[in-house]
């Protein structure tokens, strides 16, 4: 085979090249996305209303000089393009600032509420995939039965309900208990006090203290990929090469697996790509509802503030993930697909 | 600019999805078939049957041997465990539980008390304050804790201005402190200072923050570092927990000199939202829920082995005014406030307008006090009462009189004009849109405004976008609260003519407030001070940059079945245990060793009926469980009518 592709002409080798500069063209093109949302980050936040000397200082910063001392401080004082410049050096230095609020780096503090995030959100957009494709497969396959029914009919009141409710139901049923049953999650927090985090009785407890949460999430999001799986394998099973597949005699489980379901993925890995970029981004009502100190309950309370370093870190973290799911996305898009290489 | 905001909120995390959302939803249910009502009813029913096989097989913890741990519930983080860098009021409580004060606050009416100093006295010029300071104290580390620590502490305060943002004006005018021996202190005043003597600010360990030095201070956390917990000489000390973290442990100071805590741990656990704190003390993961609404206090009261009240604190609600905004700088007139807002007249008649029984009732649910003066009720010491005949008792007549008189009278409009026959125009009234009793207090106000004939309308804003209206000087009337310290001259400050531009929110000037502002700030003689603080209070009621409307509570709730021995601050009625000072740490104790709680009559004690443990089933979890019944009852139902009329579609 190899002496084949060797010496054959012009196609063979153009093609790792052509792919080379789709990958070159996709990854300028999500630096130059990267290089916006760097600049947008830091007017974006410079017109929200507040004035953290005020917020922060509200019965303690009493004089106008004490005031100003607090933005010389913090260069808050100089003029915007200043400002500007040195936002963009440290950042470009890996120096995200300091938070107003707490005093310490910014990296440290997003470093610290990352793997709440990554535990929380990763594990339930993971489940929440494995088990919403699973659910179309089967919905689509067997169109209108029972199965179909009932799993699209709750996975879309799950989607619907708002999830902080159906966290609080959660809480009231799984934690606190109904009636005679007597609840068995935390009602919240990340892990027990007087635990070491990293043995294995820490990683038990901590596992214990998501899994409502992860629930909450998990079924609030079930309804993304089972509707998508089940209208992309529809899709499928209406296509000639299915009753091909069907008309050589195979068994219906090898024709779901290995022809109508690997075509349908398609959608569902677009879908799934784009939400783990999101992963980055936490999930504000839930971490609100369970106590859990992850990334999206700390951008929103420095919005309060509002904490400029803060939100520009947490916004940088987030924007990146996305580009840079979307990036891979298309990377494995051209390798899957010659044609959008074009 | 509020919808700025509303985009980011949105735009953050997960909420962010919600355009996608929509966008997909919308081509997906078209799609969707109509799925059957059996298996929803079906997945009703069975759902409690999976939680009780989930319940059966969980072993429940009984521990003998384990520490006595009080755990609280808090709405909000620390931000700094370092004294000289936090200001959320609960990093001052984590503080007090860490270190001593020289002079603290008593539990009856936060007066001053002895702390680590036993007793004092001042000069007959009141420059002079010698305080005996007490013996045999150590850190946390053995290190004996002297008048120098404190000598230190004070001088950092005095001489660094990061040292001295929260504290300094503890220690206004004072020029020098010194520690002549290890049991004395002694401050030298340029003038008196008739705050003195309390003094409740942090005293640090020298031998630890002599190597902190002014720039470090700025990013010190005084968190325990490498498992060494952090030196302090208070009830407690700092084993676990990091400033923004959700929980913070300490562990009791067993040699603590005021007598060792009952427990051996305290936990502090941070809630974001109230609804999961009163579900984790329902259960018993947490023994003490701080900071609930008014509407948990009362269904929490009909809980088995719970205390719930609505504890008096120094605080009180207001509409405030804009008497007249100013440059500070130039002293032109900057704003646009309405001009019948400038006479005190027409403001002391707006005070006949508002009737504070019904914004206790409508707005706070009944869970605060109808309000009269500034200083907060819960310091009976300088609280001023008006007399009948100057209190503002709710009486449209009256105030219509009022007005009338001043020369404001009704156009043939039936709209009051100014004096001068101009229209008054439409007052500006300003809620804060976080706070709904805000929103409810100014619909309120407008309504009693227009059966005057004065037309308003009401505007809801974030708190930070208000705060800057006022300093504009861009508002007519707002609603706002302030959290009033032990001493009154905080709250007087924020009437002189210097806090205009500052923390003054009505642009209140006065010379012969001024006057006596600054009289009380040097008084020696504390009678005669209260009385000038009282005449003040009289003043600004009568002059009405405020009309204050309510002093509200703060809702706590505790299990009563496993802990005793709260002792209210103020005595009686006030909070059992966000105070001034961490007194109530070293008192409580598990309910089954309350006794007399050590001869405090007052406090919080043994429920007279034990509370049934916490599997007991409560109404609360009855309520939502079976919401979420209905929820997938009516969901199926709505399913079936869907259904129903497709089908009918169909034929």
């Amino acid at each position: 085979m190899s002496n084949v592709i060797a010496s054959a002409p012009t196609q063979p080798v153009a093609r790792p090249r052509s792919y080379a500069r789709y990958v070159g063209t996709k990854v300028l093109g999500a630096l130059g996305s990267l290089m916006f949302v760097l600049v947008v980050n830091f007017f974006l936040f410079r017109v929200l209303p507040g004035d953290p000397a005020r917020t922060l200082g509200r019965g303690r910063l009493k004089s106008a000089e004490d005031i100003a001392e607090f933005q010389r401080e913090y260069g808050l004082n100089e003029p915007l393009p200043r400002q500007f410049i040195t936002y963009l050096h440290n950042t470009l230095t890996g120096n995200l600032g300091d938070s107003l609020r707490y005093r310490v780096p910014v990296s440290e503090l997003i470093l610290d509420r990352l793997w709440p995030t990554l535990l929380l959100v990763g594990t339930s957009t993971v489940l929440a995939m494995v088990i919403g494709v699973w659910l179309g497969v089967h919905s689509a396959w067997k169109r209108g039965g029972k199965f179909d029914k009932g799993s699209t009919g709750s996975t879309l009141v799950l989607y619907s309900m708002p999830e902080w409710w159906l966290g609080l139901l959660l809480i009231a049923v799984l934690a606190v208990g109904i009636g005679p049953f007597r609840g068995i999650f935390p009602t919240g927090g990340l892990h027990s006090t007087g635990v070491d985090p990293s043995s294995v009785e820490g990683v038990l407890d901590t596992a214990k203290h998501l899994t409502l949460p992860v629930l909450t999430l998990t079924l609030a999001y079930l309804a993304e990929y089972s509707l998508v799986m089940r209208s992309s394998l529809l899709d499928e099973l209406g296509e000639d090469y299915i009753t091909t597949a069907r008309a050589k005699g195979l068994r219906d489980v090898v024709v779901r697996r290995r022809h109508a379901v690997r075509n349908a993925l398609l959608p569902t890995t677009t879908v799934s790509a784009i939400n783990i970029g999101f992963v980055v981004g936490g999930a504000i009502t839930i971490e609100t509802v369970f106590s859990i100190p992850g990334l999206g309950l700390l951008s929103q309370e420095a919005l309060s503030i509002p904490d400029y370093w803060v939100l520009q870190g947490t916004f940088l973290v987030a924007s990146a993930g996305v580009i840079v799911a979307n990036l891979l996305v298309n990377l494995f898009y051209g390798l899957l697909d010659p044609r959008v290489r074009t | 600019m509020k919808t700025v905001r509303d985009v980011l909120v949105r735009l953050l995390g997960r909420q962010r999805r919600a355009g996608h959302r929509r966008h997909r939803t919308s081509r997906l249910a078209s799609l969707a078939p109509q799925p059957s009502t059996r298996w929803l009813v079906a997945l009703a029913l069975l759902a409690p049957a999976a939680l009780a096989g989930a319940v059966v097989g969980t072993p429940s913890p009984a521990k003998a041997a384990d520490p006595v741990i009080f755990t609280v519930g808090l709405t909000g983080d620390v931000d700094s465990f370092n004294p000289f860098l936090g200001f959320e009021a609960n990093s001052y409580e984590m503080w007090a539980l860490t270190y001593d004060y020289m002079v603290g606050y008593s539990m009856n009416d936060m007066s001053p008390k002895p702390d680590l100093a036993t007793k004092w006295e001042t000069s007959d010029d009141g420059k002079t304050w010698t305080f005996d300071i007490r013996s045999g104290v150590k850190w946390s580390d053995g290190v004996p804790l002297t008048a120098n620590d404190i000598a230190y502490t004070y001088n950092r305060v005095i001489t660094e201005r990061v040292a001295g943002n929260n504290w300094s004006s503890y220690l206004s005018n004072v020029d020098s402190v010194t520690a002549p021996d290890d049991t004395h202190l002694v401050l030298q005043l340029s003038k008196p200072n008739a705050t003195l003597p309390l003094l409740p600010i942090p005293i640090v360990p020298e031998h630890i923050w002599k190597n902190v030095d002014e720039k470090a201070l700025k990013t010190y956390a005084a968190e325990p570092t490498g498992g060494q917990p952090v030196v302090g000489s208070g009830p407690f000390r700092l084993v676990e927990g990091t400033a923004g973290g959700s929980t913070y442990k300490f562990e009791a100071n067993k040699d603590y000199w005021g007598g060792a805590p009952h427990v051996d741990q305290v936990v502090y656990q941070v809630y974001k939202t109230t609804d999961p704190m009163v579900q984790a003390l329902i259960k018993g993961e947490i023994d003490f829920a701080e900071g609930i609404t008014p509407l948990q206090v009362e269904a929490l009261q009909d809980e088995p082995g719970i205390s719930a009240h609505n504890g008096i604190s120094p605080l009180f609600e207001e509409i405030g005014f804009n008497t007249g905004a100013i440059d500070t700088d130039t002293g032109q007139p900057i704003g646009d406030g309405n001009p019948a807002l400038l006479d005190p007249k027409f403001r002391h008649a707006l005070g006949y307008a508002v009737d504070t029984a019904q914004i206790v009732k409508t707005a706070y649910q009944g869970a605060a006090e109808p309000a009269t003066t500034i200083v907060p009720t819960a310091y009976s010491k300088w609280h001023y009462e008006p007399t009948d005949e100057e209190k503002l008792t709710f009486d449209l007549d009256k105030a219509g009189a009022e007005l009338d008189a001043a020369g404001y009278k009704l156009g043939s409009d039936g709209k009051r004009t100014m004096p001068d026959g101009s229209p008054i125009g439409k007052l500006r009234l300003f809620a804060r849109s976080e706070e709904k009793p805000s929103v409810d207090t100014m619909d309120l106000f407008k309504e009693w405004l227009g059966q005057l004939g004065i037309d308003s309308e009401v505007t809801a804003m974030d708190s930070s976008t208000l705060g800057d209206k006022i300093l504009e000087g861009t508002y007519d009337a707002f609603q706002w609260d302030w959290y009033v310290e032990p001493d009154p001259d905080g709250i007087l400050a924020d009437f002189t003519c210097d806090s205009r531009g500052g923390l003054s929110d009505s642009w209140y000037c006065d010379a012969g407030y001024d006057a006596m502002y600054a009289q009380q700030k040097q008084e020696t003689d504390e009678a005669t001070r209260v009385d000038t603080v009282m005449k003040m209070q009289q003043q600004l009621y009568d002059d009405s940059p405020y009309i204050v409307t309510a002093y509200t509570g703060i809702g706590e709730a505790v299990r009563n079945d496993r802990f005793a021995c709260f002792q209210p601050q103020p005595d009686p009625g006030g909070v059992w245990l966000i105070q001034y000072g961490a007194r109530n740490y070293t008192l409580l104790r598990p309910a089954k060793d309350a006794g007399d709680c050590d001869g405090v009559t007052t406090a919080l004690g043994v429920a007279k009926e034990p509370g049934k443990s916490s599997e007991s089933s409560s109404t609360l979890t009855y309520v939502v469980g079976g919401a979420l019944l209905a929820v997938l009852l009516i969901g199926g139902g709505i399913v079936l009518i869907r259904r129903r009329s497709t089908a009918a579609d169909r034929e």
